[in-house]
């Protein structure tokens, strides 16, 4: 489904549920962009050794290492290009307040949101300018 | 009259023994003062949970030498401490509150202070207060099983709700009409589950007291319109008109929380839209006044029975004449946006008749209160 004028990008979707995960990839693969998973933290880590994504679909509560400690990790203080999404349905808590203080460009609720909403989002994130640093 | 002396000075000294015995028997922390507040009593509860010894505390001015805290740790305004307002106005007082102990630590109590009264005039007080550590933690932890229970349960609901548009979206192929239709039920079904869920995370974030507010100027009237936007399908779908209009020229602008204040709208206007007949009314008034902002949510659907009006905010109430025919409702939608409007700082009051309608309003501070007057506030 990807149509001319699309945004090429990378995006690496961060998400423990294997069904969600899966979706996701589908959605954003039919949008034209280049998709890797990872279903914790510590893989997404590692993913990023060899995968430099514009954009990050992360979960916040995941086994092995959540989005938070992963955050804190990653720091994009030092990888300022990079935009971080956040995929949670803790909405209002304060594990979405602290994702903000790392840097997460948005949050958006897991549950609340269609997949063409999904495709929205992701693309008006990677038309931003990038955060400062 | 040589006679009659001793005995009275021997029913004194029984009257005494009998109070002291009663004091000390007491099973929570008690603490007796003079008129002026200096501790004259304190029973052995008290001091092992203060982890002071008696002569520590024995003629010292009460207020000072047990300090009372409120939830964010800062100390309780001498006037607000139960044992003024005890003395001030000649009654009980109750109070939610945390002492600091000898050690340092906090401890959370409840404390009840009642006045000694002798011709209508305070000659000393007695508090009694309970230590509810455990209350407390037992609370804790519930708020915490319902957060996390409500975050997997929306984990599949995520996974049914994203492939059900995916179908419908055409992700897998063409899907035929009737079974688009089929799976637009899944989603509404979803939809309402999700805002269940929502609804019950609020409840426990109200009620654990960590609900985040993220304060913003902004115009109220903004706020309805985007609700209105929100609920309109709704309404179409029972022919309900919905408007919205400002009464009088004064300024609507509030700093408040924007996601509260559209769960609050929002609650008010889904209710107003479900226990309206078809084809009704409902009317959102806004106006600027000058403490406030007062909105008003007028529907001329069913009603509230009179015998229901004092149970309307409390939780899990569904009127009768509601239960009967409208099968959706949680009962807890009404008891959160009482609970969201005491953190925004804001009141809310309803008038309704049966068969004729109802009006809910409330009001938003055009200012917010300081931070102490909240603490004291949300003590209440």
């Amino acid at each position: 489904m990807a149509n001319e004028g699309d945004i090429v990008a990378n995006i690496l979707v961060v998400e423990d549920d294997k069904d969600l995960n899966n979706a996701y990839c589908i959605i954003l693969e039919s949008q034209g962009y280049t998709v890797e998973s990872a279903y914790d933290g510590q893989e997404a880590l590692d993913k990023l050794e060899h995968f430099n994504p514009q954009l990050i679909l992360l979960d916040l509560l995941m086994p092995i290492m959540g989005g938070l400690e992963f955050l804190q990790r990653f720091d994009l203080k030092i990888h300022p290009d990079v935009k971080v999404l956040i995929f949670t349905n803790m909405e209002n808590s304060p594990e979405v307040a602290e994702s903000y203080r790392l840097g997460a460009h948005r949050c958006i609720i897991k549950s609340w949101t269609a997949p063409h909403n999904l495709a929205r989002v992701i693309n008006e994130a990677l038309e931003s300018e990038p955060a400062k640093a | 009259m040589a006679d009659i002396l001793p005995a009275s000075i021997q029913h004194a000294q029984e009257q005494r023994a009998q109070a002291e015995a009663l004091f000390n028997s007491i099973g929570e922390g008690a603490i007796a003062t003079d008129e002026f507040g200096r501790i004259t009593r304190i029973n052995p509860i008290a001091l092992g949970m203060l982890g002071y010894k008696e002569r520590e505390l024995l003629g010292e001015w009460f207020p000072k030498k047990i300090v009372a805290l409120t939830d964010q740790d800062t100390p309780v305004n001498l006037i607000d401490r139960p044992i003024t307002k005890a003395f001030l106005t000649g009654k009980s007082a109750t109070e939610k509150m945390f002492y600091r102990k000898k050690d340092g630590t906090v401890l959370p109590v409840i404390i009840t202070v009642s006045p000694i009264l002798l011709a209508d005039r305070p000659i000393g007080a007695i508090e009694v207060f309970r230590d509810i550590t455990l209350e407390e933690e037992v609370d804790r932890m519930k708020s915490e099983f319902i957060s996390l229970a409500s975050h997997q349960l929306r984990t599949p609901l995520s996974a049914i709700k994203t492939y059900s548009h995916m179908l419908v979206d055409g992700y897998m192929g063409e899907v035929t009409p009737a079974q688009k239709k089929s799976l637009r039920t899944i989603i509404t079904a979803t939809n309402r589950m999700n805002e269940l869920i929502s609804t019950l995370l609020n409840i426990t974030r109200i009620e654990s007291g960590t609900i985040n507010i993220v304060p913003k100027t902004l115009k109220i009237e903004r706020a309805c319109e985007e609700v209105i936007k929100e609920l309109s399908l709704a309404a179409a779908d029972k022919e309900i008109s919905m408007t919205l209009s400002q009464k009088g020229r004064g300024t609507t602008t509030v700093k408040t929380d924007n996601l509260i204040l559209k769960e609050i709208i929002s609650n008010l206007v889904s209710n107003a839209i479900k226990y309206t007949n078809e084809g009704g009314a409902i009317r959102i008034e806004v106006q600027g006044r000058p403490r406030d902002v007062l909105v008003a949510i007028h529907d001329n659907g069913w009603g509230i029975p009179k015998a229901s009006h004092d149970q309307v905010f409390s939780k899990f109430f569904r009127a009768q004449n509601t239960v009967k025919r409208e099968t959706t409702g949680t009962g807890l939608g009404l008891y959160l946006v009482k609970g969201l409007l005491e953190r925004l700082n804001g009141e809310i009051w309803f008038e309704s008749a049966e068969g004729k309608g109802t009006s809910f309003y409330f009001t938003l501070p055009k200012e917010r209160r300081n931070t102490a007057a909240r603490a004291a506030s949300s003590q209440k």
